[in-house]
């Protein structure tokens, strides 16, 4: 077993980082496979939060970093999902407390025994942003269909290039099919437009997202969650699997297809 | 020289006599007559020469160095077909390929007379610059939140959405000229002349359009060939 690597960034902050790797992590391990989510935001700790395992964390990813606890003693093992872990980032600290190095060669070790290891990214281009990608197969760059969330996603799709770490995949959160719609947000076609990466997902604005948020329980371990479904799609595409996007379209009414229709004419 | 069986040619490694079918002795010496007249023309520089399939000899080449350095001429390649005579030629600490210097020669030469502008063949994304005095070429998008400054023209292949500066050097400022297939840049400035993209940016339309300096204001035309 090899492990694939995916770091998880965006540039902006509050763009769903977190929340991409918390359910793209337990959509992974619910197919099977055996995954290990990183937190590396560290300083402003939240993906434990958002996994609801934020009351068994002893030692953290710079314990591991400065050899005061051995790996496997960071790794918390999700109870409700076999083979889904996660390591913790520390609260006290900053994200100088790591290199880009550090990354790699704690990222090496649990190569052999994982199948997908997942970098949870700070927000910006700074340190933290280094430290994320450096050990990175694929790049997930998540963004919202706003102008400012897409300009930094340019900014960082250009610095990732620059690692060499290729244009990376997109994944466009918080769609609101009603707004683009109306013309009040940005439709998925203009941001790849402007983007011109490729599309690994779409996934809708879902109320459910805050509650489960809020619950610590990600989406994906929940049915009849559309955004639940969009990232168990996004986990299947990254297993190789051919996934057709969804088509929010689709619950289009009767009425508003034939007003589009009378726009088109008239 | 009247004879074709020897031609001098310049080629981009450089002087090349190519020696054609014959005795070499007596060509050899038809070249030692015919450089002395045009002396100055070849004085101190250097030749290769081509001598086809030929099989010379290492005493042979000597002679045939002997008598180009007498009209100051240095022979640094021998390029042959012949396995024997590139043999010698090594021997003599003479190259056999004049494709190296060539290139090394070449690269001088672009680095030389393309000074004047720079090719990019990658999309330009927000946060990246390019600041470069010459003329600027990107093929690909420039997107919004990239700059280019160039001291001549600047030509997007692509769609520009960032912000240029062209003729930012002297003497272009006028002259410059920025096209792009699909030309919606933020901020585009030529010289000391400024203008904006339109605040209704809901033209979506695909067109190569061109702006330059008329009557002292940016005017951008579509190119209609």
């Amino acid at each position: 077993m090899s492990a694939t690597v995916i770091t998880i960034t965006s540039g902006k902050g509050g763009v769903g980082k977190t929340t991409a790797t918390a359910n793209l992590s337990a959509a992974l391990a619910a197919q099977g496979k055996k995954v290990v989510a990183i937190d590396a935001d560290i300083g402003l700790r939240n993906l434990d939060v958002v996994m609801g395992l934020e009351n068994r964390i002893v030692y953290d990813l710079v314990n591991v970093v400065e050899g005061t606890c051995r790996l496997r003693q960071a790794m918390i093992k999700d109870k409700r999902l076999d083979g889904l872990y996660l390591i913790p980032a520390a609260q006290t600290r900053d994200k100088t407390a790591i290199t880009p190095g550090d990354m790699i060669e704690l990222t090496n070790q649990m190569r052999d025994e994982f199948d997908f290891i997942l970098i949870d990214s700070p927000a910006g281009i700074e340190q933290g942003f280094k430290n994320a990608v450096a050990p990175a197969d694929r790049v997930l760059i998540v963004t919202t269909p706003e102008v400012s969330a897409v300009r930094d996603a340019d900014r960082i799709i250009g610095l990732i290039e620059a690692e060499e770490k290729g244009p990376g995949d997109l994944i466009v959160n918080r769609l609101r099919m009603d707004m683009v719609k109306r013309g009040d947000m940005l439709h998925t076609d203009d941001v790849i437009d402007v983007l011109a990466i490729n599309l690994i997902g779409v996934v809708p604005d879902d109320e459910s997202i805050i509650i489960s948020t809020n619950q610590g329980r990600p989406v994906v371990m929940q049915n009849g969650s559309t955004a639940g479904q969009a990232f168990k799609n996004i986990a299947m595409r990254l297993t190789g699997q051919d996934v057709p996007l969804i088509n929010f379209e689709e619950s289009d009414s009767f009425i508003t297809r034939l007003s589009k229709l009378f726009k088109v004419s008239g | 020289m009247p004879n074709e069986r020897i031609i001098i040619k310049g080629t981009s490694s450089g002087l090349v006599i190519t020696i054609g079918p014959g005795v070499w002795q007596g060509l050899i010496e038809e070249l030692d007559s015919g450089l002395g007249q045009k002396a100055s023309f070849f004085k101190g520089g250097r030749v290769a020469l081509r001598v086809g399939p030929r099989q010379l000899t290492r005493p042979q080449l000597e002679a045939a160095g002997q008598v180009l350095n007498r009209h100051n001429v240095t022979l640094w390649a021998v390029e042959s077909e012949a396995p024997g005579t590139q043999e010698a030629a090594v021997q003599l600490g003479l190259e056999t390929d004049l494709s190296p210097p060539n290139l090394t020669v070449d690269a001088a030469q672009t680095s030389e007379s393309q000074r004047d502008s720079l090719i990019i063949q990658r999309t330009l994304r927000s946060g990246q610059v390019v600041n470069h005095p010459g003329h600027v070429v990107i093929i690909g998008d420039v997107n919004p939140g990239a700059e280019i400054k160039a001291g001549g023209s600047v030509i997007v292949w692509g769609r520009l959405r960032g912000i240029v500066h062209a003729g930012a050097e002297d003497g272009y400022q006028e002259k410059a000229v920025v096209c792009a297939l699909h030309l919606a840049p933020m901020q585009l400035r030529i010289g000391n002349w400024v203008s904006r993209a339109p605040a209704d940016d809901s033209d979506h339309e695909f067109m190569p359009e061109m702006a330059s300096i008329q009557d002292g204001q940016i005017v951008a035309e579509s190119w209609n060939g």
